[in-house]
C-alpha cells in the first residue's frame, strides 16, 4: 500500500491546517462553510484532475484557463442565438455540445502535435492559449455576456444544490473525480499513461500505441476544461472573455502538491484531489482569518514550495 | 513517516508565521486579528464586523475609497476586512461567500463584472447580509437584491472632460482610452461624448481599449500615435491610463501637441496637472465614496429608509486650482 502511505502527509496536513484555521476562526469547521469550501474548489479541481493526466504522461497544458473562457463564451452565444427567450431542453443540449466541440478541437490537436511532432507541449498549449484567448475575445467585443435569466437549468449547472443541500458543482466535481481515478488506476489506458511518463522509448517498444493514448490523455484534459468552464460561467451568471487567466497555474499547483512527479509517470488523482482541498483551504482560511491578500501570496507560494520539496526528497 | 512528520511541523510553521506577518499591514488593508475578539455578528450595536471586495487594490482611488469607508465604521467602533478581487469575477465570488458565512454585518462591493454578481447577491439575501455597491452600478435587475449603490457622477465627469476640452482645443482631433468592460467608465465615455455633440468641430478618430492602467495605456498610445499624424487630443477614461498616454507621448517628444484629459483626480493625476502634462481630471472623491456607503450601511442597518441611487459630487480639476486639491501628507 505504498500509494497510501504517500497520502497520510497530504491528509494529515489538511487536518492540521483545518485545526489551525478553527482556532484562527471560530467558524471555519461548521458545515455550511466546509460545505462552502467544497463548492470553491470545485472548478479548479476538475481542472487540475484533467492536469493530472496529461503531467502524468510528461507534458503540460498552458491552455485550460483560456479554454474556460472560451467553452464559456461558445456555449452562452449559442445558448442565446438558439433558444432566445425560452427554455428547450434540446437547445440546452446543443449549446453545451457545442461548447464541449470546441474544447475538444483544442485537446485532439494538442494530443497529435504532441505525439507526432518534436514541438514541446509547453509551446503547443503556450499557443493555444493565446488562439482560445483570442476567440473568446472575439464574441461580443470582448465584452461579458450575461445569461438570461429564463435559463434556469443553465444556471442550475453552477447554482443549483442537489436535494437542496449538496451543490451541483461538488457533484459533478466528485462523479469525475470517480471517473478519472477509475480511468487511471483500473484500466489498461491507465496503466498505458504511467509507461508513457515514465519512459517513452520503452513504451514505444512494448507496443503501447502512443498516438492514441497522448491523443487522449488532452482530448481528456480539455474536456475537464470544458466542463469547469460550464460551471464558471453559470455561477458568474455570465459568460466572461477574460476569465479564467492563471487558472491553468492554479490548477497545475494543485496537481504538484498532490505529489505528481513533474516529469512524468508517477502521480495519483486522489493526491490531486487533496492537494486542490489544500489549495482551497489556504485560500479560504487566509481569507476568512482577513490576512492581507499580499501575504497570501506568499503562503501559498510556500506551502507549494515546501510541499514539492519534501516530495522530491522522498523519491530521490 | 519522518519526513511526514516534518512536511506537518513546516506547514504549520508557515501558517503560525502568517498571523504575524499580518501585524505589519498598511492602514489601507486591515487585517482582522483573531476572530476570538470579534462580537458576536448582528446583536451588539458596537465592534460589528463589515466586509469590502474590490475589484483591484492596485489603483490609489479603491484604496482610498477603502480608507473612506474604514474611516467612518472606526468612528461607530466597527472593523472592516477588505479583499482584494484581482480583476478575477471567480475570486470575487468566494471572497464574497467567504464574507457571507463569516456573518459579516454588510458588505460593499465593487464589481469586478458589473452584470455577473447575481449569484453572490442572491446568496447575501439567502443570509440576510445588506449589500451596498460602490463606485459602479449592477444591471437593472439586480437593483433589488442591494441597498443602494453609491458612486461618483460619472457622466457628469465625462461632460467635464469633454467642456474643458473644448475650451482649450475646439477643433480636437482625438483618440479614446476605454475600459469598456467597466460601467463607471461606460457612463464617463458617454457623457464626454453627448457633450462632444455640441462641438460639431471636434472629431473622434478612434477609440480603443487600454484595460485602465498606465502599462495598458502605453503601447496602445504608441501606435495611436504613429496611426493618425494628426492627433491633437486623448480622452483617457482615468489617471492611471493618462499616465501611460503622458509617457508614450514624452517618449516620442510629441507631449506638447496634444491635450490630455482624464477623470479621477488622484495626486499622481494632480501633479502631472502642475508639470504641465496633463490639462485636467474630473476629479471623483474615493474616501467620500467611501464615507458616505458606509452612512448609508449604517442607516440601513439602523431600520432607516436609503435611496437606491446615491451619486457623489465630482469636480474638474486643472492648473489653476490643482493646488488646492494637492493633499499634504
Amino acid at each position: 500500500m505504498k500509494v497510501v502511505k504517500q497520502m497520510v502527509p497530504l491528509l494529515a496536513a489538511i487536518i492540521i491546517l483545518l485545526l489551525l484555521f478553527r482556532i484562527w476562526v471560530p467558524s471555519f469547521l461548521t458545515p455550511e462553510n466546509m460545505l462552502n469550501l467544497t463548492q470553491q474548489i470545485s472548478v479548479n479541481t476538475i481542472l487540475a484532475l484533467g492536469m493530472t493526466l496529461v503531467i502524468l504522461v510528461g507534458g503540460i497544458d498552458l491552455s485550460v484557463g483560456a479554454m474556460v473562457a472560451l467553452v464559456g463564451t461558445t456555449t452562452v452565444y449559442c445558448l442565446t442565438a438558439l433558444s432566445g427567450d425560452t427554455q428547450d431542453p434540446f437547445m440546452l443540449l446543443t449549446a453545451i455540445l457545442a461548447g464541449l466541440g470546441v474544447a475538444s478541437l483544442f485537446g485532439i490537436f494538442h494530443g497529435i502535435a504532441a505525439a507526432k511532432t518534436a514541438m514541446p507541449p509547453f509551446i503547443i498549449t503556450l499557443a493555444s492559449m493565446l488562439i482560445a484567448r483570442g476567440c473568446a475575445l472575439r464574441f461580443n467585443s470582448g465584452l461579458p455576456m450575461p445569461i438570461k435569466d429564463e435559463q434556469t437549468w443553465f444556471l442550475a449547472i453552477g447554482n443549483g444544490r442537489l436535494f437542496d443541500v449538496v451543490p451541483y458543482p461538488v457533484v459533478i466535481m466528485l462523479s469525475l473525480f470517480l471517473l478519472m481515478a477509475l480511468l487511471l488506476h483500473r484500466t489498461r489506458f491507465g496503466q498505458h499513461v504511467y509507461a508513457l511518463g515514465g519512459n517513452r522509448e520503452a513504451a514505444l517498444y512494448t507496443g503501447i500505441p502512443i498516438v492514441r493514448v497522448e491523443i487522449t490523455v488532452y482530448l481528456l484534459c480539455s474536456l475537464m476544461a470544458g466542463v469547469a468552464g460550464m460551471i464558471h460561467t453559470s455561477q458568474l451568471y455570465s459568460a466572461e472573455p477574460g476569465s479564467g487567466e492563471m487558472f491553468e497555474l492554479t490548477a497545475i499547483a494543485a496537481v504538484v502538491v498532490g505529489g505528481t512527479s513533474f516529469t512524468g509517470g508517477r502521480g495519483t488523482m486522489f493526491g490531486t484531489m487533496l492537494g486542490a482541498v489544500i489549495i482551497g483551504i489556504l485560500d479560504k482560511g487566509l481569507n476568512q482569518a482577513g490576512v492581507h491578500y499580499s501575504l497570501q501570496y506568499i503562503v501559498k507560494g510556500a506551502v507549494i514550495l515546501v510541499a514539492v520539496y519534501l516530495d522530491v526528497r522522498r523519491n530521490r | 513517516m519522518n519526513k511526514a512528520l516534518r512536511f506537518l511541523i513546516s506547514s504549520s510553521l508557515l501558517l503560525l508565521f502568517a498571523p504575524l506577518l499580518s501585524g505589519c499591514n498598511d492602514s489601507s488593508a486591515p487585517g482582522t486579528g483573531p476572530g476570538p475578539a470579534q462580537a458576536e455578528g448582528n446583536t451588539a450595536p458596537e465592534g460589528r464586523l463589515f466586509g469590502a471586495s474590490f475589484q483591484t487594490l492596485n489603483n490609489p482611488f479603491f484604496v482610498d475609497l477603502g480608507k473612506g469607508l474604514q474611516k467612518e465604521l472606526a468612528a461607530h467602533g466597527d472593523e472592516l476586512i477588505i479583499l482584494d478581487a484581482q480583476f478575477n469575477s471567480l475570486k470575487q465570488k468566494n471572497d464574497l461567500s467567504d464574507l457571507i458565512l463569516k456573518d459579516v454585518a454588510g458588505i460593499f462591493v465593487n464589481p469586478v463584472n458589473w452584470e455577473g454578481l447575481k449569484g453572490s447577491l442572491l446568496e447575501a439575501q439567502r443570509k440576510n447580509v445588506p449589500i451596498i455597491i460602490v463606485d459602479a452600478p449592477v444591471k437593472e435587475s439586480d437593483e433589488e437584491l442591494i441597498v443602494c449603490t453609491v458612486a461618483s457622477d460619472n457622466v457628469r465627469a465625462g461632460q467635464l472632460a469633454a467642456g474643458a476640452l473644448a475650451k482649450v482645443n475646439p477643433k480636437a482631433k482625438l483618440v479614446v482610452l476605454h475600459l469598456s468592460v467597466n460601467k463607471a467608465c461606460i457612463d464617463r465615455v458617454a457623457g464626454f461624448k453627448e457633450t462632444l455633440q455640441k462641438y460639431p468641430e471636434m472629431e473622434i478618430l478612434d477609440v480603443q481599449e487600454a484595460k485602465g492602467t498606465t502599462e495598458g495605456a502605453r503601447p496602445v498610445m504608441r501606435d495611436l500615435i504613429g496611426r493618425y499624424p494628426d492627433l491633437n487630443a486623448v480622452f483617457a477614461i482615468n489617471d492611471p491610463n493618462a499616465l501611460g498616454v503622458i509617457s508614450a507621448l514624452d517618449s516620442a517628444n510629441k507631449l506638447d501637441d496634444v491635450t490630455i484629459v482624464t477623470v479621477d483626480g488622484s495626486q499622481a493625476g494632480i501633479k502631472a496637472i502642475q508639470a504641465g502634462k496633463l490639462y485636467s481630471t474630473s476629479a471623483q472623491f474615493p474616501k467620500e465614496i467611501g464615507k458616505i456607503a458606509a452612512e448609508k450601511m449604517l442607516a440601513h442597518l439602523n431600520g432607516e429608509p436609503v435611496e437606491k441611487d446615491v451619486k457623489v459630487r465630482v469636480e474638474l480639476i486643472t492648473a489653476e486650482n490643482a493646488e488646492q486639491h494637492l493633499e499634504a501628507d
